[in-house]
């Protein structure tokens, strides 16, 4: 059986991944320490609404295996999935659940942030549109779904450890370099 | 008569006694105010970084944040204000009660962070202003996220 390099992940999905890793750690932090780096939280923040809505449209009109029509988790191939019998390149059906669960998070997240207020010195830059009450209320949203995206981030994280270790698939060498040897 | 006068004389000592510590609705209340006001000083200083920098506006926020870090706020959360309505309902945890050392910890360090601001806006360098605003606000932020409930 010969195997075959394809192009995986363009380059485009690739620097989109990365970017959004370094933003992710960024914000977290900056958000944990707070005080003057309340700034750059807000900063990142608009900078991952950028990468969020760049994703949404490369979802559509990107390259192959980044359509999210090409990995969309139907129950049918949901169920050849958990049996052993896909066969497909690309997200498995699973991991498409991960994908579509991080992008939903993140954007939950920068979409509570843009109208959030810590009661000190950070105003999002929607603040204005809505009540002292509604923002509040978005800020506690905020810090809840940045623990559910914890979570999934770990859960991102185990997965990609349970292919490399246990079933011999590497899958990080292809989202920094794009190739992958299939059969 | 007697028995009114005594009556009246109990009414007025309670009452009294009232007034220096406040019903615990206005306890909250005041509360309440004290932390509105250090946001608006917070947030004209920052306006103040952020544009021209008018030292005068400065001094003036950074003293009342001062003065408010100073006045002994300690007496506005009697017990049983865990609960209840000021302007809003109060957003105190329940462990602001019972963590005293936590709190005294967490206070120390505003008002260290405070005195300090007052000091340094004195000075009139805009970019130590704006270092010792970060570490401010950090302080703030220390006792919002052990004591302060989200929304």
């Amino acid at each position: 059986m010969s195997t075959k390099r394809i192009r995986l992940w363009d380059l485009p999905t690739r620097v989109f991944h990365w970017l959004l890793v370094i933003c992710i750690v960024a914000s977290f932090v900056s958000g944990q320490l707070g005080g003057n780096l309340m700034d750059w939280h807000g900063k990142i923040g608009l900078l991952i609404v950028g990468l969020i809505v760049f994703r949404l449209v490369w979802g559509l009109i990107g390259s192959t295996y980044a359509r999210f029509s090409q990995f969309v988790p139907t129950p049918a191939k949901l169920k050849a999935y958990l049996q052993g019998e896909w066969r497909g390149v690309g997200h498995n059906p699973l991991g498409a659940f991960s994908v579509f669960g991080l992008l939903a998070l993140v954007g939950i997240q920068v979409a509570t942030g843009l109208f959030a207020n810590d009661d000190i010195t950070f105003f999002g830059p929607l603040y204005e549109l809505v009540s002292k009450d509604v923002s509040n209320r978005l800020t506690g949203l905020h810090k809840l779904s940045s623990n559910l995206l914890l979570v999934l981030i770990g859960l991102h994280l185990a997965a990609i450890a349970f292919y490399t270790r246990v079933k011999k698939d590497k899958l990080i060498p292809p989202m920094v370099r794009g190739w992958k040897e299939t059969d | 008569m007697k028995s009114k006068l005594l009556l009246g004389l109990i009414a007025v000592t309670l009452a009294g006694t009232v007034a220096a510590q406040g019903k615990p609705e206005d306890a909250i209340k005041w509360r309440q105010s004290a932390y509105t006001t250090m946001g608006w000083n917070m947030a004209r200083i920052k306006a103040n970084l952020e544009g021209t920098f008018n030292k005068d506006d400065v001094v003036k926020s950074a003293n009342v944040i001062q003065a408010i870090a100073n006045s002994g706020m300690g007496v506005l959360f009697p017990a049983g204000t865990d609960k209840g309505t000021g302007w809003e309902a109060t957003r105190v945890k329940p462990e602001f009660f019972t963590n005293k050392e936590g709190v005294g910890k967490v206070a120390m360090a505003f008002n260290k962070e405070a005195n300090e601001m007052a000091k340094v806006a004195a000075t009139g360098d805009a970019a130590a202003v704006k270092e010792q605003f970060g570490k401010l606000g950090g302080t703030c932020k220390g006792c919002h996220d052990d004591f302060k409930a989200k929304k």
